[in-house]
């Protein structure tokens, strides 16, 4: 009896024990990457995600239309009085100007990665989906991806110069590579999504489908790439992949069947325009990094959060909206256009000339009297920003203005740099679009090429790597200067020396934090 | 006891009395005929018990190292925590409060920082699982047992690596009659030390200075300067005086034969100094009920222990340095008016002087307004079954179950130009979840030839754990105030600024067998061995099983014939045990490569708003995550000299953790969260020593106690490329770079920053800091800068000069108790502090030039000669913006926790049903005797692994109180 009574309490605690599959759990809001990436939805999905990708590399840190116009001759750094004076570093090449920022471009750089790595990721599961049935998105999405991931290399390829190079997701510890190694998964991205994405023209494009990637931006993006890696390095083609004539065929496929054309008013072709603006995904908009207004501090990046630094130093002047005033116009720049010159207007807010009764000049560094006003926040007659009540209404991160990265007046001013036949009337149209009856004809050779360049692509991103495509000799020597600006409300001499550019050879500071965690695997660029 | 005797002796002699539990007395007979001998019981009852895992064993028994600390001895110390009550009181047990807002929680450390993740020990109350114990009101508390080595604590296997606390609620006993006892305190709290920070004219004058110095023209004249007044004093602002703290309680204890009872009822408060009643409250309400009832001649036994907790609070926010609600005052001008000429919080929008600072009072108001409570409700049912004489079965289900809401309301405000809201929200969350845990024991104890005694346990333990939260949020209220911030009154319809989330928590499930066997022989010679096995459902199948042994023994010296015969030796108990046990505390799925879905939208089209959303695998996975193990080695004794007056204990340990669960920083070009990888080991080693001496001079008794240790903490091998676990950027200031780690052969979380050699008085001295090629070191720092230490000498001053400036992690913790009572008065202090650790003080923002310091600054370097110790001021911070021993301050500190002198009125008038009126009277945190110039050098705030991070630290008040124990 006892021993049986001993047994029975045995049996009771062995009771206690459950089954093994007790201790199996899964997450509840969380799809994970084994059961995920299975049919073309997920594909779609996980491609959207890449655009997302894309919308957030200039959230933080510099962003790269602020930055490509700081560091050419178009723009100081400007910023507040009060400020730090990180964009005065960008803006001289110049470490010591502040010498606490040591990942000024720090967000950017991981921002960059997380996005490419969404590309890879996606790129690599292309096998791991069922395609029966939509065969021909695979191609599609597999392009647009491609494409994106070229887009993200470019810019870091072109700021940094050495960078470590993924095509496929891995946590190692790489050391960078050499450019011709980046610019070959470019250029060999560049002419699959060329390849292989539909011929549908603009004009017949589903407005639905404006901002996806399509076979005109792959071209099209292909020819600046050429163009500026031909240029920096001084080679004689794109790694091999592509030649000059290939460029060319390109550039003349995205004029003949792209659908594309010049909006009529050059001034239409921004927001500031008001009630005469063209649109976005305008005839003219070859590629945009779309943003909305629904970004938010609870991890949403939907908006363009980089339209507040461009804003009237902390004062907003209908319709020109408050912001932080960075990158102040170059006085150069506005003297570099002609009176009769439609863009002059469009491109820069002159204080003076459009009698704007600002008044912050002492919170101001380094003012000249001049704004950009291509991207910058705007307000109604009130004074009120125009997201207001829109998600949620903040005028730093709710701005909406796409950036608009390729434009078709690019597409023909690069046909006619590449040696087209028609070149001539290719620039003829840009400037006649421009001076419209006071157009008198120029003949079309490299210089003035890159002259009616800095006057139509101000403040797009694109001065300073056609500067620097031109020898960083020729950068240094035209960016480098010696005048007077005013910091907060004091004359105050700016220099710029050209020493420093050279020394830099024009490639920006590897965020220090990155350089740390590789254990110096990752070396920092010269100059920094 | 009423025992009358009679025996004859003679006049002269002595007689002695004895009894087990009583200290013996000597009597000498003196010629009395009529002799009353009243026997004291003894301070350390031979038969006490105290409590280990699954069970309890005798005191004398014991052979692993642990720690008892009796409820009255927590109740004394009159705190809303009761881990507060314990600072000081268990050597080993490091106790820290993570802020001085009421409510918050307390980080406790035992033997040292074991791991970079979570190191908070395990809680058990009354066999339940639970993190955290801040429901329990004190008074509910019968005793807390701390199990530190891993002998003791190996019995919890995979969750027992930082330790184990067990808390053992109030009881009933049997045969005893019932008792009521009603408790309370109230007391007044009010700031113990400010900082100082600059008035409006030394602000003026330190900010021309700092303009000068950078290149460029003072902002103000030297009559502006005298015009300036003082300005606002914000740190004053944010104080109140006065805050109330008071607790009642009120509780039943009792038996008959065959069912015992207790049960309480309790109310406490505690209102916060920094903001007032109404931004920083703490309310609890407590109930509990605690029944045994024993059936068929004590055969079968059935009880339950039931505590239910209400609590109710708001608070303000003691984070990080965006989080922190109190460090804006450190950091705002005196400038900026409090009030503008209407009365309302001053609009600093357009200030001439920086637009960017707002009124940190109004913005600690703005930001704060939340209401939230909780309710807990912890107990279990038990059955214990003895068929046969000394065979006993139990089986319990317990059940931890928390639930929680929390309410906030943003207004419209506009203080500056960065701090501003244009629409009132209200936002709403929900949660709920319990935790299940079923135990069954089986325990059998029996002897051989009456020398042997052995003891043995087979037991099951099944756990899991569930629940669901839900939270909303949107915008444009209908009404405005906190009253009516209510997701209904919301107007707003765009979908952009709502905000909906809801989900479960996720699934928790452990299964664990495990066993112990007990064995002593002539209780002098002990054996103890114990094995767990544990699956835990956070790794994946294949990784999930843990096993964790322990053996340990004991050697009760003083039953030996050559020690017994020695009188100042009562006991001496020699004891050794080793022992491994593990941390699966990790967060859930590691192992898997999740796919994210949120915040992943795009917009295609025409239409702005309109969005796609995305995916993407937003962590790495790594399917052999495996457990955190914890091997622990310890050598001890325990002791009682000169008839049990002095108690000695003393331990020597060494615990080596290893396999961490660390998720090293990840390169950014993985372009995706890191995952979590076993390595890295840290090894604690140390000493606690308890010293405690009781005696009296006729009526007056008195008690002195002694406890410290003293720990070394230094890190093994991590095996990620830099061999480095990195800490966080972003914590001092804005951009702040990293500034702590964990490295091999250093203490976790130590300050890596750059070393400095005084300051450059001159040019000359900045010219002739050179390097061994002759290159200036620092060619670019003018007199008055900071000489930094060149320690690779390479003649460039880099992160390569990094190396440890300072160790958060002290070498000694230590506390002192002294109590005494003389008939119907007692005193009781204790103390408590810590020594050999550092603190960095960060409380200005070194990324903003206006930002205000405190008068520290006074003493800055403005000529040669003026300063060797603190740089000259320049508007871009340059002496600040690279961390170096200048943010490091010693954060040694011996504080008085506790001063207390009490009456007890029911000594005076002996009434029958009432046998204790005590009346009294505390200083809490009275003094605090330590070189830190901040407001607490209690600096128990962490980010992820680093500690003792003065960001604007909410300090803990001085507390006066009276309070009173009534026992019917």
């Amino acid at each position: 009896m006892k021993k049986l009574k001993i047994f029975m309490l045995l049996g009771l605690v062995a009771l206690g024990a459950c089954k093994e599959d007790f201790l199996d759990t899964e997450p509840k809001t969380q799809v994970t990457e084994s059961n995920f990436y299975k049919t073309p939805d997920d594909a779609y999905k996980a491609l959207v995600g890449c655009y997302d990708g894309l919308q957030t590399v200039w959230a933080n840190g510099v962003s790269f239309p602020v930055a490509s116009a700081v560091l050419s001759d178009n723009a100081f750094g400007g910023s507040g009085a009060s400020d730090g004076f990180g964009y005065q570093m960008l803006d001289e090449f110049d470490p010591s100007r502040s010498p606490s920022d040591q990942n000024l471009f720090g967000p950017n750089w991981s921002s960059y990665y997380a996005a490419v790595y969404r590309c890879n990721v996606l790129i690599n599961k292309m096998d791991q989906i069922d395609w029966t049935g939509s065969e021909e998105l695979r191609n599609t999405y597999e392009s647009e991806a491609r494409f994106l991931r070229a887009f993200l290399y470019f810019d870091m390829v072109r700021v940094w110069g050495h960078i470590p190079l993924l095509t496929e997701p891995t946590a190692e510890n790489i050391p960078q590579a050499d450019p011709d190694s980046v610019y070959q998964v470019i250029a060999q991205d560049l002419k699959f999504a060329a390849d292989n994405l539909p011929a549908v023209p603009y004009t017949a494009q589903d407005p639905a489908t404006y901002g996806r990637v399509t076979k005109w931006a792959a071209e099209s993006l292909l020819g600046r790439v050429y163009l500026y890696y031909t240029g920096y390095y001084g080679k004689s083609d794109l790694v091999g992949e592509v030649d000059k004539t290939q460029a060319l065929a390109y550039q003349e496929d995205v004029i003949a069947n792209g659908g594309f054309g010049l909006v009529e008013d050059y001034a239409n072709l921004w927001p500031a325009s008001l009630s005469n603006y063209a649109g976005e995904d305008n005839k003219e908009t070859v590629f945009a990094i779309k943003y909305t207004y629904t970004s938010d501090y609870n991890g949403n990046t939907d908006g363009n959060h980089w339209l507040v630094m461009l804003g009237l130093r902390e004062q907003a002047i209908y319709p020109y909206g408050n912001g932080w005033g960075m990158a102040t116009v170059t006085p150069d720049l506005w003297n570099a256009y002609s009176t009769d010159d439609t863009r002059q207007a469009a491109t820069i807010i002159s204080v003076a000339d459009d009698n704007l009764p600002f008044t912050n000049q002492s919170k101001q560094r380094e003012y000249t009297g001049y704004y950009n006003k291509k991207y910058i926040p705007l307000v109604d007659e009130n004074g009120n920003t125009l997201v207001d009540g829109l998600g949620i209404g903040s005028f730093q991160i709710s701005q909406f203005q796409d950036f608009v990265s390729l434009r078709f007046a690019d597409v023909l001013l690069m046909a006619a740099e590449l040696g087209s036949p028609n070149a001539q009337s290719y620039f003829d149209a840009v400037r006649q679009r421009a001076y419209k009856d006071s157009f008198t004809a120029l003949p079309v050779t490299e210089s003035n090429l890159m002259k009616e360049r800095r006057l139509e692509f101000a403040f797009e991103a694109l001065r300073y790597w056609d500067l620097l495509r031109q020898g960083v000799d020729v950068a240094a020597s035209t960016i480098a200067v010696t005048t007077t600006v005013q910091n907060a409300g004091n004359p105050a001499t700016k220099t710029i020396s050209a020493s420093n550019i050279q020394q830099s050879n024009g490639l920006q500071q590897i965020p220090v934090d990155q350089i740390t965690l590789s254990n110096g695997t990752l070396q920092q660029n010269p100059g920094w | 006891m009423d025992g009358n005797f009679s025996l004859e002796a003679a006049s002269d002699a002595v007689l002695v009395v004895s009894y087990i539990g009583f200290k013996t007395q000597e009597v000498p007979v003196n010629g009395r005929s009529q002799i009353n001998i009243a026997l004291a019981t003894d301070q350390e009852l031979l038969e006490e018990v105290v409590v280990v895992g699954y069970g309890t064993q005798k005191k004398k028994l014991v052979t692993g190292a642990t720690t008892q600390v009796t409820g009255e001895e927590i109740q004394k110390q009159s705190t809303t925590n009761a881990l507060q009550a314990l600072q000081g009181q268990a050597p080993g047990v490091q106790i820290s409060s993570t802020s001085g807002q009421p409510g918050e929680g307390m980080r406790v450390l035992i033997r040292g920082v074991g791991t970079i993740a979570n190191s908070s020990p395990l809680y058990v109350v009354d066999g339940v699982l639970t993190d955290n114990i801040d429901y329990l009101n004190p008074a509910d508390i019968a005793s807390i047992d701390v199990l530190k080595d891993a002998a003791s604590a190996a019995i919890y296997g995979s969750q027992a690596a930082n330790g184990v606390v067990l808390i053992t609620t109030r009881q009933g006993k049997s045969g005893q009659p019932a008792k009521i006892t009603f408790d309370t305190y109230y007391g007044l709290q009010n700031v113990a030390r400010k900082v100082d920070l600059l008035n409006a004219r030394e602000y003026g004058a330190i900010m021309n200075e700092a303009a000068v110095n950078s290149g460029k023209a003072p902002y103000f004249t030297n009559d502006e300067i005298n015009a300036l007044g003082t300005g606002s004093d914000w740190i004053d602002q944010m104080f109140v005086d006065n805050a109330v703290t008071q607790n009642y309680s009120l509780g039943a204890q009792g038996g008959s034969e065959n069912s015992t009872f207790s049960a309480s009822l309790s109310y406490t408060s505690q209102e916060g100094i920094v903001g007032g009643k109404a931004l920083s409250n703490y309310e609890r309400y407590n109930a509990r009920l605690n029944t045994e009832h024993s059936f068929y001649n004590d055969i079968i036994k059935l009880g339950e222990h039931l505590t239910f907790a209400y609590i109710q609070s708001n608070g303000i926010g003691v984070g990080n340095q965006y989080n922190n609600s109190l460090r804006s005052a450190f950091n705002t001008s005196p400038f900026v008016p409090m009030y503008d000429e209407e009365g309302n919080f001053y609009d600093n929008s357009n200030s001439n002087w920086y637009t960017g600072e707002a009124n940190p009072y109004a913005q600690m108001v703005y930001s704060n307004q939340n209401r939230r409570n909780n309710q807990r409700l912890l107990g279990d049912i038990y059955l214990l079954v003895e068929p046969i004489k000394n065979l006993t079965f139990r089986t319990s289900l317990g059940l931890n179950y928390a639930a929680g809401e929390s309410r906030s309301y943003s207004p419209t405000y506009n203080l500056s130009a960065y701090a501003y809201n244009n629409v009132t929200s209200a936002s709403q969350s929900l949660n709920k979840g319990k935790s299940l845990i079923w135990d069954n024991l089986l325990t059998y104890n029996f002897s051989l030839n009456e020398n042997h005694g052995f003891e043995v346990m087979v037991g099951t333990s099944a756990y899991r754990n569930d629940g669901t939260s839900i939270y909303g949020s949107n915008t444009d209220l209908v009404l405005p105030g906190l009253d009516y911030a209510w997701l209904s009154n919301a107007t707003n319809k765009d979908g952009g600024s709502i905000s909906l989330t809801g989900a479960p928590y996720n699934d928790d499930r452990r299964m664990s067998y495990f066993g112990r066997l007990n064995y002593n022989y002539k209780e002098t010679y002990l054996l103890n061995a114990t094995f767990r096995a544990d699956g835990s459902s956070r790794f994946a199948q294949g990784h999930r099983w843990g096993y964790f042994p322990s053996v340990s023994a004991g050697w009760i010296v003083s039953n030996e014939a050559f020690a017994s015969s020695q009188s100042w030796l009562s006991y001496f108990k020699l004891r050794a045990s080793w022992g491994q046990v593990g941390n699966q505390n990790i967060d859930f799925f590691q192992y898997l490569a999740p796919v994210n879905f949120a915040n992943l939208n795009y917009i295609f089209g025409t239409k702005e708003g309109v969005l796609a959303s995305g995916a993407y695998p937003s962590r790495l996975g790594n399917e052999s995550l495996q457990w955190e193990t914890s091997e622990q080695t310890d050598l001890g004794f325990d002791s009682r000299f000169l008839n049990g007056n002095l108690d000695v204990t003393f331990d020597w340990y060494q615990k080596t953790t290893k396999d961490w669960l660390i998720r090293a920083p990840i390169l950014a070009t993985a372009g995706a969260e890191a995952p979590f990888i076993n390595g890295g080991d840290v090894k604690n080693t140390g000493i606690e020593l308890a010293v405690s001496y009781s005696n009296n001079i006729g009526d007056f008794n008195y008690t002195v106690g002694v406890n410290g240790s003293y720990n070394k903490n230094e890190v093994g091998q991590i095996p990620t490329a830099d061999g480095v676990v990195h800490g966080n950027p972003n914590q001092l200031f804005d951009n702040a770079a990293e500034f702590y780690r964990a490295a091999n052969g250093q203490p976790i979380g130590y300050f890596w920053g750059l070393q400095t050699n005084g300051i450059f008085q001159s040019e000359e001295e900045v010219n002739s800091y050179t390097s061994g090629e002759g290159k200036l070191v620092q060619l670019n720092a003018a007199p008055g800068d900071l000489r930094y230490v060149d320690q690779n000498g390479d003649g460039l001053i880099s992160t390569l000069d990094n190396v440890n400036i300072g160790n958060p992690n002290p070498d000694y913790t230590f506390g002192i108790t002294l109590s005494a009572n003389y008939k119907a008065f007692d005193f009781s202090l204790l103390a408590s502090g810590v020594a050999g650790n550092q603190i960095v003080e960060s409380y200005r923002n070194q990324a903003n030039m206006y930002a205000n310091y405190s008068s520290e600054i006074l003493d800055r370097w403005h000529g040669p000669g003026s300063s060797t110790t603190i740089p000259r001021v320049t508007e871009d911070n340059r002496n600040w913006t690279r961390f170096s021993d200048l943010y490091i301050h010693d954060g040694d500190f011996l504080r008085i926790n506790n001063l207390t002198v009490g009456y007890d009125l029911g000594k005076m008038f002996k009434k029958k049903f009432i046998s204790q009126v005590r009346i009294y009277a505390s200083v809490q945190n009275l003094y605090t005797l330590t070189k830190y110039e901040g407001m607490d050098p209690e600096i128990g705030y962490t980010d992820s692994f680093a500690s003792g991070i003065d960001l604007g630290y909410y300090p803990r008040p001085r507390t006066v109180m009276i309070g009173a124990n009534i026992k019917f």
